[in-house]
């Protein structure tokens, strides 16, 4: 009992209850109201300090920061009497007693203030009076991005922030160290992008309904790295352009390869664009990957119709030949090799194929083939014709089509600069 | 028999128990121990129930673990006869202080609320206090992605007072370096984790002052074998099979040029793959090497057969042209066809020259084979060329082009190469 007498003397808190509500005085005032009400409007000072950039969605057109945020402003309701001059902090709870400035983020899509163990917020009263509160936030704003150089493109957003209640009349907002009010991490980064700048600004925004506000802004630039999109969609893209050229190289009686050839890398160009369009918005506009993709699928295109064109002028050239010297059987026996390089099947044995576009030489054939067969019944094989001569031979021998000895120089020279002005248009 | 119960009920006897045994009402717990005094030193000690997930895209981490700090308030202090501590729920947290222990950089967190609040507290008679806590948080850590998926993470997970400063609050490990328990076995999928270890630093900020700041650290080292069984062998295989088309005969072209094409889209394909799953750098991966050079390998194996194609096609056109000089004016097509195909059993009016069946003349045939000419062709044959069994015919037979059968070596041989600097540098 004495000993707990005397600890209650030590107790230097004790001696006055609720020791800080009676060193604010907060029950000797309203704070409903704030401070220099009905007077002058008071000026609350704000400093920011950005923990970090958590994410940039294009698909939500928002961004997700994390940021401290400072208030500094001063009413006098709160001054107490300090020899030492000292600072008093306190947590969250003496916010709900006393007045404080009611700051929103416009555009803001979701926020909160951590709440982890308890809620961060600080205030830390001066003696005269001057209040220092601070928060921790995670807001998640609207930034309208604008696409159409993507990605080589570079989005500015802002964050703003304003008081809810207080028009300019009652509440001015203004950044405590002007430009240097904004203060990043040590190392903020993200991974796709670079970030440029971060200013403060601030203005005038009006409501018809309820007047003028000041408004803080936190703006900040953000360059796409291009890197991953090289990797990802021009590199590629340029690799199955490039390879349709090969095309031109492939002899030309091969029409299963140089089909195939030209449909697969069609098919690959279109899966690189499907691929490249699922994490973007749905814009109404083109965008520079957009134009590169499209042109190169352009190019691929054209590569199938080239050999469409010159299987189709080989056949009319070799009907061209067969007119000319008259009408021979069609069907002639192949061996097994040659069948193979004409239609891509393996053949067991000779076969007997319609080879009808492939002019026969001359009822001389004919002629020389029965009468070969009189003598050689043990070869079979000399039954086919054995013509070819002259410059019908030679015209069906000559492999390149005058298309594909221009397209082998054309394409690429036409895609190289094609590439020229693109990457000097957008870099 | 009412009032008989009645006083048999300890608690009800004296309203308010807890309260009246802490003497809560008669101070004021907004204010923290020794207010205006020296700075109250606060123990941190933790125990870590699991690691959840580890997230590349948000370079985030997410962790459970048990919190427990560790105080002194004298105004706690009551008096015991058997020195036994009290133990309270979350409800008897609103109303004393406890320290406002934040994590920096964490992204969202939460105290676990079911069934009811996971909160203890435990004050003993001198006053020392136990509190402690469930916390799941999310918190960022920054990922190098450089040799990714042979890499390892360090993240770390920072505890600080969100309000007082190092001259109001001392946070410190309990026991040093033994502070941080794990759970037997804590467990990720994906990774290997060592040891967790824990630091302490102080944090400055430009507009509050020095703060205490306790590090939870650890190293987390992927398993490759996912990877391996998901990027890495397939790719592998995709090679390998593109350096079965250096067997194929040359001359089935539709084959080679197709097995070069799927090969190359399958390469597209897997790579497409890889990148999905993962942020987007802007600098290269480990992965991203493997995976481009051997695209670059199996496109070289399309490029390498439309080269094989291209000469093969230039010497046809040669040995026709070569032909065209021996041949006499009116054109002997069986030794046209001799030398075409090396074998005047066969005479085709379409000579593939080039595509020809890979068999020499036996030389006992060739005595027949001009009687029966004779016999049975009215043309001058007699200058039909047996030179054919000179370098010309052989170099027609010859179905293996040169540059075929220096891949089979040199496409392999690189490619080994590669994978053993590749292995040696990462791994």
């Amino acid at each position: 009992s004495k000993r707990e007498i005397k600890m209650r003397k030590l107790d230097s808190t004790k001696v006055r209850p609720l020791k800080s509500e009676q060193l604010l005085h907060i029950e000797d005032h309203d704070f409903a109201l704030r401070p220099g009400f009905g007077g002058s409007p008071i000026p609350v000072g704000i400093d920011v300090q950005v923990e970090s950039i958590d994410s940039i969605s294009e698909v939500d057109m928002d961004f997700t920061m994390t940021l401290y945020l400072r208030h500094y402003w001063k009413d006098e309701r709160l001054s107490f009497r300090s020899n030492k001059n000292k600072s008093m902090t306190f947590d969250g709870r003496l916010i709900k007693k006393i007045w404080v400035p009611d700051v929103f983020f416009v555009h803001s899509k979701r926020s909160f203030i951590h709440d982890t163990t308890v809620e961060n917020i600080m205030l830390r009263v001066y003696p005269d009076g001057n209040v220092l509160f601070s928060l921790r936030i995670t807001v998640s704003a609207m930034c309208f991005m604008d696409f159409s150089r993507f990605p080589l493109d570079t989005q500015n957003c802002s964050l703003e922030l304003e008081s809810y209640a207080y028009n300019e009349d009652d509440l001015m907002l203004y950044w405590k160290h002007g430009n240097k009010s904004l203060s990043t991490d040590e190392h903020i980064s993200l991974s796709q992008f670079f970030i440029e700048e971060f200013s403060a600004s601030s203005g005038l925004a009006f409501y018809s309904s309820t007047g003028w506000y000041n408004r803080l802004f936190i703006n900040f630039a953000l360059r796409r790295h291009i890197f991953f999109f090289v990797l990802q969609s021009y590199f590629p893209a340029m690799l199955m352009v490039m390879l349709s050229w090969v095309s031109f190289w492939i002899d030309r009686r091969a029409v299963p390869a140089r089909v195939s050839l030209g449909i697969t890398t069609v098919l690959t160009m279109s899966t690189i664009m499907t691929g490249v369009s699922a994490s973007m918005p749905q814009v109404s506009y083109i965008k520079a990957v957009d134009v590169y993709l499209w042109i190169s699928f352009l190019f691929v295109f054209l590569s199938v119709i080239e050999y469409a064109a010159v299987n189709y002028l080989t056949t009319i050239e070799e009907r061209k030949q067969l007119k000319k010297r008259g009408k021979a059987s069609g069907m002639y026996s192949m061996d097994a090799v040659q069948a193979m390089a004409f239609d891509g099947c393996f053949h067991d044995t000779d076969v007997d194929m319609d080879m009808t576009p492939f002019p026969d030489p001359c009822e001389e054939n004919e002629t020389r083939a029965s009468q070969t067969n009189i003598s050689n019944v043990d070869t079979p094989r000399l039954r086919r014709k054995r013509s070819l001569k002259g410059n019908v031979g030679r015209i069906i021998l000559q492999n390149n089509h005058v298309i594909d000895t221009y397209s082998r120089i054309i394409f690429p020279s036409v895609y190289i600069v094609f590439n020229f002005f693109y990457w000097g248009l957008y870099m | 028999s009412h009032i008989f119960k009645k006083n048999q009920d300890l608690t009800k006897a004296r309203k308010g128990k807890t309260e009246q045994l802490l003497k809560i009402d008669e101070h004021d717990f907004s204010m923290r121990p020794a207010f205006g005094g020296p700075a109250i030193p606060v123990g941190v000690d933790g125990q870590v129930e699991s690691l959840d997930s580890i997230s590349e895209v948000d370079m985030d981490f997410t962790m459970t673990l048990f919190l427990r700090q560790y105080w002194k308030d004298e105004r706690l202090s009551f008096s015991s006869t058997n020195n036994k501590s009290m133990t309270f729920d979350s409800r008897l947290v609103k109303k004393i202080w406890v320290p406002d222990v934040f994590f920096v950089h964490s992204k969202r967190s939460f105290i676990h609320g079911t069934t009811t609040d996971n909160i203890m507290l435990r004050v003993f008679p001198d006053g020392h206090v136990l509190y402690s806590m469930r916390v799941t948080v999310t918190a960022m850590c920054n990922m190098d992605f450089s040799r990714f998926p042979l890499d390892s993470q360090t993240c770390s997970l920072e505890l600080e007072s969100y309000a007082y400063t190092d001259e109001d609050l001392m946070l410190y490990w309990k026991n040093g370096n033994e502070s941080l328990k794990t759970d037997e076995k804590i467990y990720l999928s994906q990774f290997l984790i060592q040891k967790l270890h824990t630091t302490s630093r102080l944090a400055f900020y430009s507009s509050t002052g020095w703060y205490n700041r306790l590090y939870i650290n650890f190293t987390l080292r992927r398993h490759i074998f996912f990877f391996l069984l998901q990027t890495y062998f397939p790719a592998t295989l995709m090679v390998m099979l593109s350096w079965v088309s250096f067997w194929i005969d040359r001359r089935a072209v539709p084959a080679r040029v197709s097995l070069g094409i799927t090969t190359v889209l399958t390469m597209s394909t897997i790579i497409t793959g890889v990148n999905a799953s993962m942020p987007r750098v802007s600098y290269i991966k480990a992965v991203d090497i493997y995976l481009w050079v051997s695209f670059v390998f199996v496109f070289l194996s399309v490029l390498e057969y439309a080269a094989v194609n291209y000469l093969t096609t230039l010497q046809e056109q040669k040995e026709r042209k070569l032909q065209k000089r021996f041949s006499c004016s009116c054109g002997i097509p069986h030794s046209k066809t001799m030398m075409l195909d090396g074998n005047h059993s066969e005479s085709d009016a379409n000579s593939l020259a080039g595509y020809t069946r890979n068999q020499m003349v036996p030389e006992e045939e060739k005595p027949e084979k001009v009687v029966v000419h004779v016999a049975m062709s009215n043309e001058s044959n007699s200058s039909r060329k047996r030179g054919l069994k000179g370098h010309v015919g052989l170099r027609i037979i010859q179905n293996t082009h040169a540059i075929d059968k220096y891949s089979r070596l040199i496409f392999p041989g690189t490619y080994i190469v590669f994978n053993l600097i590749y292995w040696s540098v990462f791994s």
